[in-house]
C-alpha cells in the first residue's frame, strides 16, 4: 500500500467516525489557523514600521550631525567651522566609495501665495538627497547645475505644503510663491507618502518638507549660517563601517580636532526594530506551539481510541499477509491525513480571518497575508500528523495477530 | 514421496486460566505435504481452530516446534511469517472476519493490497474469485448486508484470491446448504487436484469424505491420523 492509498483509506476511518474526527480536527484547525493569524499579526505590525525604516534612507544611510562640545574642548569652539561646503567637497573626493553627499540646511519659512500662509520647514540641499532619502517627484525636475551655482531662487514643494498654498486643480509647477517674502518659482513637486499605522500617516513629514538649492539657503535665506547636517550614502551595506572611519578621520581634521560632530548609522534604529520583531515572533511562535500541541494530543488520543477499537481488523489484516511496517504506516498515513485536512481547513479559516479583519481594523493593526505562515502551517501539521500518529501506530504494529483476532 | 509442507513435532498449545490450565493441543506431531487434501475432524471444543492457528503460524506453539518448508518457524521473523501468508497461504476463518467497514469486492482484495509482489490482473482474480463463490452481484454490498453463508463464501473467496499454494479453511461450509456446501468442496476437490494443499476443519463426517485424508482431535489430542 503507499502513501496515497494510506491517506485515502485515512479519509475514509474519518468518515466512518465523523463527529469524533471532527472535533481533533477542530483542534488542528485552531492550532494553524491562531499560528496564521499571529504572524500576521505581527507581519502587519511591522509592515509600516519597517517601511519608515526603509524611507527615512534604509541600512546604507551615513548621517554627519552636530554635538556639544565636551567641557574640555569649550574654550577652542572658535577653532572649528563647524559643517561647511568644503567637508562635503573633501568627502566626495576623499571617500570615492560614498556614492551620495548632501550637505543640508534647515530654516523654519513662511510660505506665502495669493493671500495663504503656510508655516513649514525648508532645507537647503543637493540633489543628493532624494537618492539618499528616497524622494520622488510626481511633477516638475530637480535642481540643475545652473540652479546650484546662480543660487537660484527655485523651490521643490512636498504635497502638504502644495496643498496649504494652492487650490484643486491650480497648476503647481512654474507658479510662483514666497518664502518668507522672498519670490520663488516651484520647479517640481514630490510625490505623496502615505503608509499608516493606525490612522497615522508614519511618512507624514515626506509630504511637509520643502526644498531650495543649498547655494540659495547659504547665501540668501541663512546667510553665514553652519550646516545642520552631512547626509552620505554608501554605495553597499559592506563598506558602511570603513566609510563612517574614514568620514569621521576627514571630519576630525576638517575640525582640528575637535569633537563638535559625530558620524552615525541607521544601525541602532535597525537593530531595535529587529530585536523588536523577534520577541514577538517568539510570543507568535509560543501561542502556535501550544496550541499544535494540544492538536497533536488530540490526534494521538483519536488514533489510540480508533486502535483500540480496530484491534481486530488489525489482527485480520495481519492474518491476511499485513506486515507490522504496513499496520503502521497505514495508521500514521491516517494520523496525517487527519491533521493535513485539519491543516488545510485552518489557513483557509485563517485567510477569512485575515481578510475580515484586514476590512474592519485600521493599517498598523491590521493583519497582513504573510505566505511564509501558509507553509509553516502546513508542515507543522504534517508534522504534528507525524508525529502524533508514529506512537499509536507502533502500538498498533506490535500487535500479535492471535490477539488481535480472539478480541471480541 | 512429496515434499513436507509443514510438520508438526510434539506441539502442545495450554492456556493458562487462574489456576488451571486448558490444554487446547497435546503433543501433536504430524506432516502434511504438498498436494495433500487433510481434513482435520473433532467435537466441538476440541482444539480444531487452535491447531489451524498454529498451521498458519498466526500463533506460536507453548511447546514443541513446527517447521515450514522444513525451516522451523521460530527462527522465521514476525515480518517474514507475515510474507509468507500474504504469498502461500489463504485462510477461512471460521469467524469469517470480514472488515465491517469495506464492502466485498475490498475484503476479497485485502490479500493482494499485502502481496509482496502484486499481480497486474488483480481486478480480474477479484471477480474470478468472486464468480467461483457466486458472489458476483453482491461485490458493493457490506458485510452487514449479507446473509451467514453469503458472508462466508466471501471469505471463501478471499481466500482463494491470491491463488495460495496452501489452503486453511475452518468449518467453510458451516452455515451453508447442503447444495452450495456440495459445490464449495468441489471447488476444493478440483483445486487439490490442480496440486493445492488443502487443510479442513470440520465436525461433520461427510464433508470429511471429500477429503484423502482424515486427522481426528479429541480433547486437544489427535487420536487418529490416517496418513
Ligand atoms: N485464548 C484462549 N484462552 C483460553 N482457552 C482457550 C483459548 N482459545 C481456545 N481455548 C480453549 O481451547 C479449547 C479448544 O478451542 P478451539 O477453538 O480450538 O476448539 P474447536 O475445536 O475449534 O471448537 P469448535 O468446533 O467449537 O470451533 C477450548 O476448550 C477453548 O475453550
Ligand atoms: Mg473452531
Amino acid at each position: 500500500m503507499n502513501l496515497f492509498s494510506g491517506i485515502l483509506n485515512g479519509l475514509g476511518e474519518i468518515w466512518a467516525h465523523k463527529l469524533r474526527s471532527f472535533l481533533t480536527m477542530l483542534c488542528v484547525l485552531l492550532g494553524v489557523m491562531s499560528m496564521v493569524v499571529t504572524t500576521g499579526f505581527v507581519e502587519g505590525m511591522f509592515a509600516s514600521w519597517s517601511t519608515s525604516l526603509e524611507e527615512g534612507g534604509g541600512v546604507e544611510k551615513i548621517t554627519g550631525m552636530p554635538k556639544a562640545l565636551s567641557t574640555r574642548q569649550q574654550p577652542f569652539r572658535a577653532l572649528s567651522p563647524g559643517f561647511t561646503l568644503e567637508d562635503e567637497e573633501a568627502l566626495r573626493r576623499l571617500l570615492p566609495d560614498l556614492a551620495h553627499v548632501s550637505p543640508e540646511l534647515d530654516a523654519n519659512v513662511t510660505f506665502q501665495r495669493r493671500g495663504k500662509r503656510h508655516t513649514g520647514r525648508l532645507q537647503g540641499v543637493r540633489n543628493d538627497i532624494f537618492a539618499i532619502n528616497r524622494y520622488d517627484l510626481s511633477d516638475g525636475r530637480v535642481f540643475s547645475d545652473l540652479d546650484m551655482a546662480d543660487r537660484s531662487e527655485v523651490v521643490v514643494l512636498g504635497t502638504r505644503v502644495v496643498d496649504e498654498l494652492f487650490e484643486k486643480d491650480e497648476p503647481v509647477v512654474g507658479a510662483w510663491i514666497e518664502v518668507d517674502g522672498r519670490p520663488m518659482r516651484v520647479i517640481g513637486v514630490l510625490k505623496h507618502y502615505e503608509s499608516y499605522y493606525q490612522d497615522f500617516n508614519v511618512l507624514r513629514w515626506k509630504n511637509q518638507i520643502a526644498f531650495v538649492p543649498i547655494t540659495t539657503m547659504l547665501h540668501k535665506l541663512k546667510p553665514g549660517a553652519s550646516l545642520s547636517w552631512m547626509n552620505m550614502k554608501a554605495s553597499h551595506l559592506s563598506q558602511v563601517g570603513e566609510l563612517v572611519d574614514s568620514a569621521t578621520n576627514i571630519l576630525g581634521h576638517r575640525h582640528r580636532g575637535l569633537g563638535d560632530f559625530e558620524v552615525k548609522t541607521n544601525d541602532e534604529q535597525l537593530a531595535s526594530f529587529a530585536r523588536t520583531k523577534a520577541s514577538f515572533y517568539f510570543f507568535a511562535a509560543g501561542i502556535a506551539g501550544i496550541s499544535l500541541l494540544v492538536s497533536g494530543i488530540g490526534i494521538m488520543n483519536l488514533m489510540l481510541a480508533s486502535i483500540n477499537e480496530r484491534v481486530r481488523e488489525i489482527g485480520i489484516r495481519k492474518a491476511l499477509g499485513a506486515t507490522g511496517r504496513n499496520i503502521f504506516s497505514q495508521f500514521v498515513a491516517e494520523a496525517v491525513a487527519l491533521s493535513l485536512l485539519g491543516g488545510v481547513l485552518g489557513v483557509g479559516v485563517a485567510v477569512g480571518v485575515i481578510l475580515g479583519l484586514g476590512a474592519a481594523l485600521p493599517p498598523g493593526l491590521a493583519p497582513v497575508l504573510a505566505p511564509s505562515a501558509f507553509v509553516v502551517g502546513f508542515t507543522f501539521s504534517v508534522v504534528v500528523g507525524i508525529l502524533a500518529g508514529i506512537y499509536p501506530a507502533m502500538q498498533a504494529s506490535k500487535l500479535d495477530p492471535i490477539d488481535a483476532l480472539r478480541y471480541e | 514421496m512429496p515434499a513436507e509442507v509443514i510438520r508438526f513435532d510434539g506441539v502442545c498449545k495450554r492456556y493458562p486460566m487462574g489456576e488451571t490450565v486448558v490444554n487446547a493441543l497435546v503433543d501433536a506431531s504430524f506432516a502434511i505435504r504438498e498436494g495433500d487434501f487433510v481434513s482435520i475432524l473433532g467435537p466441538s471444543g476440541s482444539g480444531k481452530s487452535t491447531l489451524m492457528h498454529l498451521l498458519g503460524f498466526l500463533d506460536s506453539p507453548t511447546t514443541g516446534e513446527i517447521f515450514f518448508e522444513n525451516r522451523p518457524i521460530a527462527e522465521i521473523s514476525a515480518d517474514q511469517r507475515a510474507r509468507i501468508r500474504a504469498e502461500k497461504i489463504g485462510f477461512v476463518f471460521q469467524a469469517f472476519n470480514l472488515l465491517p467497514r469495506m464492502d466485498v469486492f475490498a475484503n476479497t482484495r485485502l490479500p493482494l493490497a499485502y502481496h509482496p509482489r502484486p499481480p497486474a490482473d488483480a481486478t480480474e482474480r477479484i471477480w474470478k474469485a468472486l464468480e467461483l463463490v457466486d458472489m458476483k452481484n453482491r461485490a458493493h454490498h457490506r458485510p452487514g448486508q449479507l446473509s451467514g453463508g453469503q458472508r462466508q463464501r466471501v471469505a471463501i473467496a478471499r481466500a482463494l484470491v491470491n491463488e495460495p499454494r496452501i489452503l486453511l479453511a475452518d468449518e467453510p461450509t458451516g452455515n451453508l446448504d447442503s447444495r452450495t456446501a456440495a459445490t464449495i468442496l468441489d471447488l476444493f476437490t478440483e483445486l487439490n487436484r490442480q496440486g493445492r494443499t488443502i487443510v479442513l476443519v470440520t465436525h461433520d463426517p461427510k464433508i470429511a469424505a471429500y477429503s484423502r485424508r482424515q486427522i481426528h482431535v479429541m480433547d486437544g489430542r489427535i487420536v487418529r491420523d490416517d496418513a
